[in-house]
């Protein structure tokens, strides 16, 4: 009886240890102190700061794994998952290990419009920027059988009686799905203050659309491919510039080529902690080009329907405080900016 | 392809010797997880994720299904005997399941729960069989206005979980749907009652509350009233069940079958949400209603049955629409895009393999668990007969790491705390813990429908009756506040005469 309880105890502490095994933080000091600059002496975390297999999870997993297989990194890449506050947690979280090199994390446009809203004491200004490695573009979808042929339809109508048209997305009013939509609508001449917006983010998005409750979808272009592919829904524009190439997302038409001016990209990169050391950023940026011009990255990219899109430095610095000029504007022009 | 041709494919990827094999370490450790308080199916296959790179998708997904049903089954062990919900699912199994426990019938109730589960689980998996891509139709037929119907349906409900007083069964209910307004209200963005940390953005942690308000709760009052006279709890009694009960039980395990499943269906809902409502429906329609909440045997097979029929029906929107049906199954999604497949409408004809795969593994990994289930009940429920203060230990250990597994923070183990110290007095002052669990549950669905619903209708309340579905739920929920009413005013004129 009492080894029965004991095995027990053993095998649910044993569980506990593997559970929490992703949760490897350290103290030590980091960094090596060779003359050849700086490389990670242990392993090496990218938080995810959203659950598991969203966007962020999904980039965060695949470069670990390429990083690793392709012997790009020695050290051992844990991915973790940091959920909660539309990336704030794992924001907080990352905000927390200043000057810590072992620590990186996923971002995306929310770093940017999650503050301005006012839902993150943190910014892309708090941490070290080190390279953007994707892009990936946004789609507006209708149901199949819908009236509307084209965007330029579709704004025609919403300029005529705004109240007759409702938009869904996961993301909360002025973050990304909704700010997608409202950029290229403006640029169409459509008041965006009249645009009808609503969050679901229990993963009913698809099925509000499909049986009439909403009129369009603002999305990622990832999540059409099936449902244009069964018959179910139609892609009205994808907001890159040029159209994207690979099977059936090479029919959807861009915003621009519908004669709107205007463009979205959900770009994606790996940023560190605050007070990084210079040498580590600069292994890291070194180490991402070369996953970013790897073939097994490249194969990633298309099986994922990404765009390369490397920045890093300031380059990469400038890019992202115009981002944020721009959906500045937008925010204030909602009356949802802090 | 015919549904008895996509079967023998199934069977052929789930008879694999890779096949059983992942079967067989998916439901064992669900179980396991199960049985932890607070460590749940999500927890359990997040970790699992990594595993499965580079794997075959469909033996891929099959293990993380059995992962899902598994906790199903476990998380009745320590609701039953620990009063500590395995997981969320398993929540209303306490309120029946515990009492038993403690007049010395842990052993009947978890061999209940496990049959429970498995009728649950195998009538089910055969309507997803059967009728996966019809009832695909049923998942997207509800919308905004539907869902707050619904809810608002089951929120009716919460004066039948009343022990005795109905006024205080409602307060309690109110404090549940007024902690559900915490964290970043989806419609506007904005962080309500946060008080400026992150911690909350997210809300409270459904199995946080569950916890406290139970376990931590019982356990508080297991220490104050150490003279309590609790020597039936060492009994774990026979597991037999006799022909009258499971005659007694049958219409309940088939009723709940079919039920759990369409809530399961519907994005959304999932296997808390059912298990409360079968609670509640068999309470409701029971000659002896009086039973419930103190060791009533239906009382524990329905949320059991409920909680796994509704997991499979979960997986109805998942493989024939590619659509997310839970918060489990929308993290099998997002493992199932890692491994290369973007599920949708077309997977069943694309991933035959993969589809049919994890429907025949059902089956398996069903009789699997029952005989993994029964035989170990006399052994998990030695647990009773560990010395009260360890075991008292054992379960605020347990209730520690749940907690902080659900995502690895400190802060939710004080929130533990006050719900443990809350819930220890609304015993005291005789609050009923269970409304107050269902309106949080109900709660931040039914206010976003509702404003979902208003937004797309300008405002206008007739979108809530010109859908028809939506009309006959709120019509229910009308009648079921009605009926008590006119019974009582019934009952008060016939006792004047």
């Amino acid at each position: 009886m009492r080894r029965f309880i004991l095995i027990l105890c053993f095998s649910f502490l044993t569980l506990f240890i593997v559970a929490c095994s992703g949760e490897k933080t350290g103290n030590e000091k980091s960094g090596s102190d060779s003359d050849e600059g700086w490389s990670p002496e242990k392993s090496i975390e990218f938080v995810a700061p959203s659950g598991a297999g969203g966007g962020w999870d999904t980039t965060a997993r695949m470069a670990a794994k390429v990083f690793n297989e392709e012997g790009i990194i020695d050290q051992d890449i844990g991915v973790v998952n940091k959920t909660g506050g539309g990336g704030a947690v794992g924001w907080a979280y990352v905000a927390g290990k200043a000057g810590n090199p072992h620590h990186l994390f996923v971002a995306s446009p929310p770093l940017i419009d999650v503050p301005l809203n006012g839902q993150s004491e943190y910014d892309h200004e708090d941490f070290t920027a080190i390279a953007n490695l994707i892009a990936d573009y946004g789609a507006f979808v209708v149901r199949a059988d819908s009236e509307w042929e084209d965007l330029n339809d579709l704004f025609e109508d919403m300029k005529a009686d705004p109240s007759s048209i409702t938009v869904i997305g996961s993301s909360s009013p002025g973050s990304m799905d909704h700010i997608q939509f409202v950029k290229v609508a403006k640029a169409a001449g459509v008041d965006i203050q009249k645009i009808k917006y609503v969050s679901e983010q229990d993963g009913g998005e698809l099925t509000a659309l499909l049986n009439g409750s909403v009129d369009v979808f603002s999305t990622g272009v990832a999540e059409t491919v099936q449902q244009v592919r069964a018959g179910k829904v139609k892609v009205l524009a994808v907001t890159s510039e040029e159209r994207l190439e690979g099977e059936v997302i090479s029919d959807y038409p861009t915003v621009k080529e519908q004669g709107i001016d205007s463009s979205f990209v959900n770009w994606r990169g790996f940023f560190g902690p605050s007070d990084m050391d210079e040498e580590a950023v600069q292994y890291y940026v070194e180490k991402f080009k070369e996953l970013s011009d790897s073939e097994a990255w490249s194969d990633i990219r298309q099986q994922y329907g990404w765009d390369e899109m490397f920045m890093s430095g300031e380059e990469y610095e400038t890019f992202l405080n115009e981002q944020r000029e721009e959906a500045k504007q937008l925010l204030d022009e909602l009356g949802l900016g802090k | 392809m015919d549904v008895f041709q996509g079967l023998v494919q199934g069977f052929e990827v789930a008879f694999s010797m890779q096949g059983l094999l992942f079967v067989f370490i998916g439901v064992s450790t669900g179980t396991i997880i199960g049985m932890i308080p607070g460590l749940g199916p999500i927890t359990a296959i997040a970790v699992m994720i990594p595993i499965t790179y580079g794997m075959n998708p469909a033996i891929a997904l099959l293990l993380m299904a059995g992962v899902y049903y598994g906790a199903a089954y476990g998380g009745a062990a320590a609701s039953i005997l620990l009063n500590a919900p395995g997981t969320s699912e398993a929540t209303a199994t306490t309120f029946d399941g515990y009492p038993l426990a403690k007049q010395g019938k842990a052993g009947k109730a978890l061999a209940i729960a496990a049959i429970g589960s498995f009728v649950g689980g195998t009538i089910s998996v055969i309507f997803l069989t059967l009728f996966a891509p019809l009832l695909a139709n049923v998942a997207v037929s509800f919308g905004p206005p539907e869902y707050f119907a619904l809810m608002l349906m089951g929120l009716m409900a919460i004066a039948s979980l009343s022990e005795g007083s109905t006024i205080k069964a409602l307060l309690s209910g109110v404090i549940g749907l007024m902690i559900a307004t915490i964290g970043i209200d989806d419609q506007t963005g904005t962080p309500r009652f946060t008080f400026g940390t992150p911690h909350l953005m997210e809300g409270i942690d459904f199995i946080v509350i569950a916890l406290g308000l139970f376990a931590l709760a019982e356990v508080t009052s297991l220490i104050l009233n150490r003279s309590a006279k609790l020597k039936d709890m060492k009994k774990i009694g026979s597991l037999k069940i006799t022909k009258k009960e499971y005659k007694e039980l049958a219409p309940t395990m088939g009723r709940q079958s079919v039920l759990g499943f369409l809530v399961g269906v519907l994005p959304g809902a999932g296997g808390t949400i059912s298990s409360f409502l079968a609670y509640i429906f068999e309470k409701k329609i029971s000659k002896n209603p009086e039973e419930f909440g103190k060791g009533s045997i239906k009382g524990v097979a329905a949320p059991e049955t409920a909680n796994n029929a509704a997991n499979n029906g979960a997986f109805v929107p998942l493989l024939s629409l590619g659509i997310p049906g839970s918060g489990t199954t929308a993290v099998m999604l997002g493992a199932l895009i890692v491994l290369g497949i973007q599920p949708g409408p077309l997977l069943m004809t694309d991933h035959t393999d993969v589809f049919w795969g994890v429907i025949a593994s059902m089956y398996i990994g069903n009789v699997i668990l029952l005989i993994l289930n029964l035989p170990l009940i006399p052994y998990i429920s030695r647990i009773l007969l560990v010395p009260r203060p360890l075991l008292i230990s054992l379960v605020i250990f347990f209730c520690i790491i749940g907690v902080y597994a659900v995502n690895f923070s400190t802060f939710h183990l004080y929130i533990l705390l006050a719900f443990g110290i809350i819930g220890y007095v609304m015993r005291l002052i005789q609050f009923p813990a269970a409304p107050l669990l269902l309106a949080f549950i109900l709660g931040s669905m039914m206010e976003q429908a509702f404003r979902q619903s208003l937004t797309i209708s300008n405002g206008s309340l007739s979108i809530f009756v010109t859908s028809p579905v939506a009309a006959v739920l709120l019509f229910i929920a009308f009648l079921s506040l009605l009926v008590p009413i006119v019974k009582d005013f019934r009952e008060k004129r016939k006792s004047t005469k």
